[in-house]
């Protein structure tokens, strides 16, 4: 009797204890930060604004991508309604580094490929919303749970009552287990002989996800029932609902466990959780019971089955009328296609994000701490991107060994500097090798621009009209080598104006203009141009035998668009921290390398290689309105495929070659300049036009010879010069118009020109 | 009786050395501290500040240094130039001449109000910016998104928010790229930031596009001439003082 008693002490004093000590393990982890949350990435926001350069078709695109609901009239957050040219839609707000931009219900109407007209629905004009931007990645360790945090009033209506419902009627009486379904749950156990039927309340549930292993034994079942009621006793039902409905887990993503119902809804539906429908609620709770077996995307018939079973199970219970119900049993299952949400949908851009990131960031504050990270990324130039490189592989797969060649594309805003879509990999989808960032390849003739660049720096010995020798050379090297560089066409011409031999990509004037200027002249001029990778002066280097990534490319070719001005490239605008506070700006910087006059005078040079040049076929597709200026290369034997071109507002680099550095069937304009012509096709941008610097001077001059010529002779043409360098004027030619006629006929030159 | 002992002795040894919890019992890892600024400038991926830090940058590239981003290098400082080629001019057999083509008419008619992207001809959507444009004259007046974002980056930088001031500017530039009074703007956000080199830069680019706006040249030339005060470059300064004299 005395031990017995002795016994009981001891076991109370235990019990006693681990109560104590299961008390503080519920405590500290309830009470601390519950999760950690992996970063994410977002792409641009969308900004609407009169006079915006938008198509109603990519407007609805991007629309889609957000998860909008069509629907017959907009009338709450995330949905849209379609009328011709108008679009009636209710933002969803969002929490940006300016500032919070409110949900709003907007009115836009299209006109040809802008938009019109920007108002609310009762009428007034409004200057400039932007939308919610699209989530395009996440930056996730190997294995970790994912979710997006959600509070108990951002749940849709029925959730929370289905949730009950279905897994735990007595959820509001209970202290945390509930001595009905556990009798049930041992009755049916004992009788049945296995461990088989769960008494589970949510509290339970919650306490097995959140503390303990997924072990099955009666210990751990006391151990949960314990810290359960524990967990009861500190916290009211509240708290414990909202930890239940991010805690859940819903389904799994390649390695990635998708937690919570915020995270499961975008997943799912691609829609914020406060958006859901009734059907689209009951098919969330339903899948709590087993998300891999009642998974909707792989066992779709089991899963509207078990939708439907909860949406009975509403009925009874009265949360829901008969009439509703029905309505929601008629709806489909609404699932997305998969993988919109995972990082492996744009994998080039992400992986340049990261790359950025972690130069400020540890890898734990980019996984655990759940920064929003927003980026200049525009799914719409993108997709167009991917389509342009597909299209034209599908157009050139008659090209024999068009099969092994891969393919690269960097696109940026050359008045910004920012990354707005990237192409790593001929599959856009595949997250690997990122030629794009990694590939360096000779860039050949892509180079000539910084060789014609450093001549037109000095005005007093070189103009676009100046006369080069486009004769064979050859020169001796330091090491005894003799270089002699020829022509594609493997012929001479004669001699040429400086802008031709630019124009026709002519190998032999080049060299001889680069030897001229001098090497490491040219070599400075491509550092100022931002390219930081050093070179050797040797003059094969005139030709482009040294090797850039297509992002060190578009860098280059970024401050020739940009008026001689230099910035950095730049994928990433700003962070935030979970909570929404601003953390980090990753500023506009520029900073001026070139006179623009001389900037000026190549960009004239390079419209001409996209006019009369080895660019002129893109004019096949594009009209001749749109002014464009670029620059194809090609490497030795075909090797590389390149074109680097820009318009206003769009500058792209391609790139075309094997990874095994094997000959391809391309140059530069039979291949990258295809694609890059597609894409500029699709993307539609705005025509290039540098406003002419006070120092530049359009003069006449003869066609055939250069000299300064009179607007009315036979002949003569427009050519920019950096003022003091242009050819004196011509005499005018006597007897060719009378005098009244004149002023129009110089007004009829002038616009031809 | 040995098998009561266990977790008696388990006990003991949780209520002796687990009132405070073992991290490694805990599935989830409590990641601790929230991120902050000020937190963790560390040499090795710490967080920076947010301010802009850049490598004296300004001052090392080989611009044209002098008072303007225009310099004109007139051959042998003659006014009447002498002819591009000292040779007898013979085209090449295979020259062909120059093809005339609608190179950049629209440069010569340079619009005097701005011509950027986002003003559609066919709907003007002007909102009067009269009193709200933050003192504008008569020809520097914008029209809506982007007088809307100029007046909310004033109001930020008003209320001291530079970041916020310079990132809503920065949206603006995206929405009017073309428009040099919203590189002004900047440039003045980039001066109260104490960004000398930057401000200046950021005036250069918006000079380029300011042909035919002589108030806003000027204004561009008297920030650049703060900007060099403050790079310590005074002539430079003067230099830039005289340009704005000259563009009124």
């Amino acid at each position: 009797m005395g031990w017995a008693l002795k016994l009981s002490l001891v076991g109370l004093v235990v019990l006693a204890g681990f109560a104590v000590y299961l008390d503080a393990v519920v405590q500290e982890k309830f009470s601390g930060k519950r999760w950690t949350i992996p970063a994410k990435v977002y792409a641009r926001p969308l900004e609407l604004f009169v006079g915006q350069k938008l198509s109603k078709d990519d407007f609805l695109t991007e629309l889609d991508a957000l998860g909008y609901r069509r629907e017959a009239v907009s009338n709450g957050p995330g949905a849209a309604a379609v009328n011709g040219n108008t679009v009636d839609l209710n933002t969803r707000g969002f929490q940006f580094y300016e500032g919070l931009e409110k949900p709003q219900p907007v009115r836009v109407r299209f006109s040809g490929d802008y938009v019109a007209e920007l108002s609310a629905t009762n009428g007034s004009k409004l200057s400039v919303v932007r939308l919610e931007p699209l989530m395009i990645g996440g930056i996730y360790p190997k294995n970790l749970e994912d979710r997006i945090l959600i509070k108990l009033d951002q749940v849709p209506p029925y959730l929370l009552e289905t949730l009950v419902a279905v897994e735990d009627r007595d959820f509001y009486s209970h202290w945390g287990v509930s001595p009905k379904s556990i009798a049930r749950a041992v009755w049916v156990n004992t009788s049945g002989g296995k461990m088989t039927q769960g008494g589970s309340t949510l509290t339970q549930q919650l306490v097995k996800n959140f503390y303990l292993t997924n072990e099955r034994s009666l210990t751990r079942k006391l151990t949960e029932a314990m810290m359960a009621m524990l967990l009861e006793l500190h916290y009211d039902k509240k708290e414990i609902l909202e930890a239940y409905l991010n805690e859940v887990f819903v389904g799994q993503d390649g390695q990635r466990a998708v937690h919570g119902f915020g995270l499961a809804s975008q997943f799912f539906f691609a829609q914020p959780l406060s958006e859901l429908k009734l059907h689209q609620v009951a098919l969330l709770v339903g899948m709590v019971k087993g998300p891999s077996y009642y998974n909707p995307r792989r066992n779709p018939e089991r899963a509207l089955e078990r939708r439907n079973l909860v949406l009975d199970v509403l009925e009874q219970q009265g949360v829901a009328s008969a009439e509703q119900v029905a309505a929601a049993k008629k709806m489909p299952l609404g699932v997305t296609t998969r993988g919109k949400l995972a990082d492996s949908s744009f994998p080039g851009f992400i992986d340049l994000v990261k790359r950025q990131l972690r130069e400020d960031y540890r890898d734990e504050d980019l996984t655990e701490e759940g920064l929003r990270i927003f980026t200049s990324f525009d799914p719409i130039l993108q997709m167009k991107a991917e389509a342009s490189v597909n299209d034209t592989f599908k157009r050139l797969s008659g090209r024999k060994g068009s099969d092994d060649v891969e393919a690269a594309m960097v696109v940026t805003n050359p008045e910004t500097g920012e990354v707005q879509a990237m192409i790593g990999s001929r599959q856009a989808s595949f997250a690997g090798f990122n030629r794009a960032l990694d590939a360096v390849r000779p860039i050949g003739s892509l180079i000539k621009p910084a060789v014609y660049l450093t001549a037109l720096e000095k005005p007093s010995q070189y103009t676009l009209t100046s006369w080069l020798s486009d004769e064979p050379l050859s020169i001796k090297g330091a090491d005894g080598q003799v270089w002699k560089p020829q022509n594609y066409d493997r012929r001479s011409h004669g001699t040429v104006f400086l802008y031709q031999g630019l124009a026709h990509s002519y190998n032999l004037s080049t060299s001889r203009l680069g030897l001229a200027v001098g090497v490491p002249n040219v070599l400075k001029t491509l550092g100022r141009l931002g390219v930081t990778r050093e070179f050797p002066a040797f003059p094969s280097m005139l030709l482009g035998a040294g090797g850039m990534t297509p992002i060190e490319v578009a860098t280059m070719y970024q401050t020739l668009a940009n008026g001689g001005f230099n910035t950095p490239m730049r994928g990433i605008r700003s962070v935030l921290t979970a909570d929404g506070e601003p953390l980090k700006r990753y500023p506009f910087q520029i900073e001026q390398r070139f006179d623009p006059a001389s900037i000026y005078l190549i960009q004239n040079a390079m419209q001409r290689v996209m006019r009369e040049g080895t660019g002129s076929s893109v004019y096949n597709v594009l009209p001749r309105t749109l002014t464009l200026a670029g620059k194809t290369g090609t490497s030795n034997d075909s090797r590389d495929s390149w074109f680097a071109g820009f318009s206003q507002d769009l500058l792209a680099v391609v790139w075309l070659g094997r990874d095994d550095n094997g000959k391809t069937p391309f140059t530069g304009a039979t291949g990258a300049l295809q694609v890059w012509t597609s894409f500029m096709r699709k993307a539609d941008p705005l025509p290039l036009d540098m406003p002419q610097p006070d120092n530049v001077v359009q003069a006449w001059v003869d066609s055939r010879t250069g000299q300064g010529s009179d607007a009315n002779c036979p002949g003569a043409v427009q050519m920019p010069y950096i003022r003091g360098s242009e050819p004196p004027p011509g005499a005018s030619c006597a007897g060719e118009s009378p005098a009244s006629g004149e002023s129009v006929m110089d007004w009829v030159k002038g616009w031809m020109n | 009786m040995n098998k009561w002992l266990i977790p008696a002795v388990t006990a003991v040894a949780l209520l002796s050395g687990c009132s405070t919890v073992q991290r490694g019992s805990i599935p989830v890892v409590d990641s601790g501290t929230a991120v902050s600024n000020s937190e963790r400038i560390s040499a090795n991926g710490g967080f920076r500040q947010t301010t802009v830090k850049r490598p004296a940058q300004a001052q090392t590239q080989a611009i044209p240094q002098g008072d303007t981003g225009v310099v004109v290098m007139v051959p042998g400082g003659a006014a009447a130039s002498a002819p591009i080629s000292t040779s007898p001019i013979v085209p090449g057999p295979a020259s062909g001449g120059i093809t005339p083509g609608p190179y950049n008419p629209s440069a010569v008619e340079s619009a005097p109000i701005s011509s950027g992207s986002y003003s559609m001809p066919s709907t003007p959507s002007g909102i009067p910016s009269a009193s709200s444009g933050g003192g504008l004259s008569a020809d520097e007046q914008l029209d809506g998104p982007v007088l809307a974002l100029l007046t909310t980056a004033q109001q930020q930088q008003a209320g001291g928010d530079l970041n916020g001031a310079s990132s809503s500017l920065e949206r603006a530039q995206r929405v009017a790229p073309r428009e040099p009074q919203v590189l002004y703007r900047l440039a003045q956000v980039r001066m109260a930031q104490g960004d000398a080199p930057q401000a200046e830069q950021t005036a250069r680019r918006a000079l380029t596009m300011a042909n035919g706006r002589p108030d806003l040249q000027a204004s561009l030339w008297e920030l650049i001439a703060q900007a060099r005060e403050k790079q310590g470059d005074s002539a430079g300064a003067t230099q830039a003082r005289q340009k704005a004299k000259v563009s009124l």
